[in-house]
């Protein structure tokens, strides 16, 4: 694919490019706007360097994409609920995301894309790991693409959300959102297919035996992490990252305790899973 | 740690760091010699950046600093420096060298200390190399299963890695012998004191002291343990990068995701002692 406005440069062959040529404090116009999407579209993630945005910014970007999604269980700042705050220090006991999943994907309606600007990063660590969950299904044989093309699995917020919060010293028994989504889902723009199971909120797949489906989520989440389906990414200060959740899984690695890594998300909201 | 002669910045804070402000098409001086050994040793890999093509004969010079030079058993060598490995994979390769985890040449009683790669042509996107933390692998395990594991040896073999693997570039290997060895599961590392995890799933067979089906259990868990995403760094090369790891406490992965384009560079490896 060819670019007018921006320059994309690819991180692997299989997932990932950096957009350079671009300044996201600024409004964007129509064809850079079409072509950041483009790109997006092609390498599921993108991600751009040395942009110091607002709040305001943020979500003015964000909302070039879609409707903004407000997050279940974790409420933004003060007449910003849109944004996720994501802030690791000294006093944390756990990290959001560090474990592979695809964001909120308990939701009937999960987010078609998360973007994610961190203005703190540590002197070296936090990456984050993006996984293709396209070229993940591609590489299964077709008698296993048949067998999960028929399939749903449960996502459920509850068990992940209330666990999360045991570990922060609150009680929480609170209810989050739970859905069917199909095990392999299909790209509403690309038309492509891709495994849409995760470890953090799928429970299991439905109408086959607990054994088989243990077995099977086991085999599909090791299989999903294959270094041939990733790309990691280092931040620097003001790095933003756009992945769409529909095409890829992310890790947020925690190996820089007690360092601060800050920054704030916006997520975009996007349809049921097909 | 502080470095006076080169500049050392680590990827992350487990494994890899990037070096820079030494030529290595140049002698190193004793000083720069001493800093990037302990910076390898700190590290389990470094990359050496900003570099010129360095004529084979340097860059045999420069391993000989770290110890005696190792042949590879299987491998098609340089036509006139047998101790350079000729690394290329281009759209006719049906395999390309350490496409999955692994230790370099771990078959051998003596394995490799260190491989010290130089690409000298990369493909326009892909082709990446990572390397994992056999000493955070270690360290992440229970203790119990750390005592377990410190009283156990393994096989490591590789007759089924590379008969015939090099039949392509022309190498006939009738008659050769492939390498087999035993090593400890657990080894110490002979400069830093400390432990890593010195199996891997391309060489090694079974744990010798266990039945087959338990040595397939426990082979089947470390094996999938040591490729935690928080062990790793990813590097991704620039023309001339210089990849210096030590075998002893790193395993690797070269990306081959980049086929039909070419990737081409010298590999020399540096003996080193049987495992403990």
């Amino acid at each position: 694919m060819s670019y007018e406005t921006i320059e994309v440069r690819p991180i692997t062959p299989t997932v990932g490019a950096e957009i350079h040529g671009v300044r996201l404090s600024e409004p964007l116009g129509n064809q850079q706007f079409q072509e950041i999407h483009d790109a997006l579209m092609e390498h599921q993630v993108v991600f751009f360097r040395d942009q110091e945005i607002t709040l305001e910014q943020h979500k003015d970007f964000g909302r070039r994409f879609g409707k903004l999604h407000i997050h279940p269980s974790a409420p933004g700042p003060e007449g910003h609920p849109e944004i996720l705050r994501i802030h690791a220090d000294e006093n944390s006991k756990q990290v959001a995301g560090h474990r592979w999943h695809s964001d909120v994907s308990c939701d009937p309606e999960p987010p078609m894309g998360s973007i994610l600007h961190l203005h703190t990063v540590p002197p070296s660590g936090g990456d984050t790991l993006f996984a293709s969950s396209h070229a993940a299904y591609e590489a299964l044989s077709e008698p296993i693409k048949k067998f999960l093309g028929g399939l749903k699995a449960r996502h459920d917020g509850t068990p992940n959300y209330n666990r999360r919060a045991r570990i922060d010293g609150k009680d929480d028994a609170k209810q989050y959102p739970h859905a069917d989504h199909p095990v392999i889902r299909t790209h509403p723009v690309t038309g492509k297919k891709g495994i849409f199971v995760n470890p953090v909120f799928t429970q299991s797949i439905i109408g086959i035996p607990e054994d088989e489906s243990k077995a099977i989520l086991e085999f599909l989440y090791e299989h999903n992490r294959r270094p041939e389906f990733i790309c990691r990414f280092s931040w620097e200060k003001n790095s933003i990252a756009f992945w769409d959740n529909r095409a890829v899984q992310h890790l947020a690695m925690w190996d820089y305790y007690p360092q601060v890594r800050s920054g704030n998300r916006v997520t975009v909201a996007g349809d049921r899973p097909f | 740690m502080s470095y006076e002669t080169i500049h050392v910045k680590p990827l992350n804070p487990t494994i890899g760091a990037e070096i820079r402000g030494v030529d290595l098409t140049k002698e190193v001086s004793n000083q720069q010699f001493d800093e990037i050994h302990r910076a390898f040793a700190e590290h389990c890999v470094v990359f050496f950046k900003e570099q010129q093509p360095v004529p084979p004969a340097q860059q045999i010079q420069f391993a000989r600093r770290f110890g005696d030079l190792h042949v590879h058993p299987a491998a098609p060598t340089h036509p006139e420096y047998p101790e350079i490995f000729v690394i290329h994979t281009h759209k006719d390769s049906k395999i390309a060298n350490g496409n999955s985890w692994h230790s370099d040449v771990s078959c051998d009683e003596h394995p490799p200390l260190g491989t010290m790669l130089q690409l000298h042509q990369l493909p326009s996107c892909g082709g990446d190399t990572l390397f994992a933390s056999m000493y955070a692998a270690y360290d992440a395990l229970s203790d119990d299963m750390k005592d377990f594991l410190n009283a156990l040896t393994a096989t490591h073999e590789s007759e089924h890695i590379y008969r015939g693997r090099y039949a392509d570039r022309g190498v006939d290997d009738a008659g050769t012998v492939y390498p087999s060895a035993v090593h400890p599961v657990v080894r110490t590392h002979p400069l830093t004191g400390k432990k890593a995890l010195y199996l891997n799933g391309a060489f090694t067979t079974r744990i010798n002291e266990l039945a087959k089906a338990e040595s397939k259990a426990v082979l089947e868990f470390l094996i999938k343990h040591m490729a935690q995403e928080r062990f790793q760094v990813r590097f991704k090369w620039e023309q001339n990068d210089m990849a210096f790891w030590d075998n002893r406490c790193a395993q690797h992965f070269a990306m081959w995701d980049y086929w039909p384009e070419e990737r081409k560079g010298h590999r020399v490896t540096i003996k080193g002692e049987r495992p403990v």
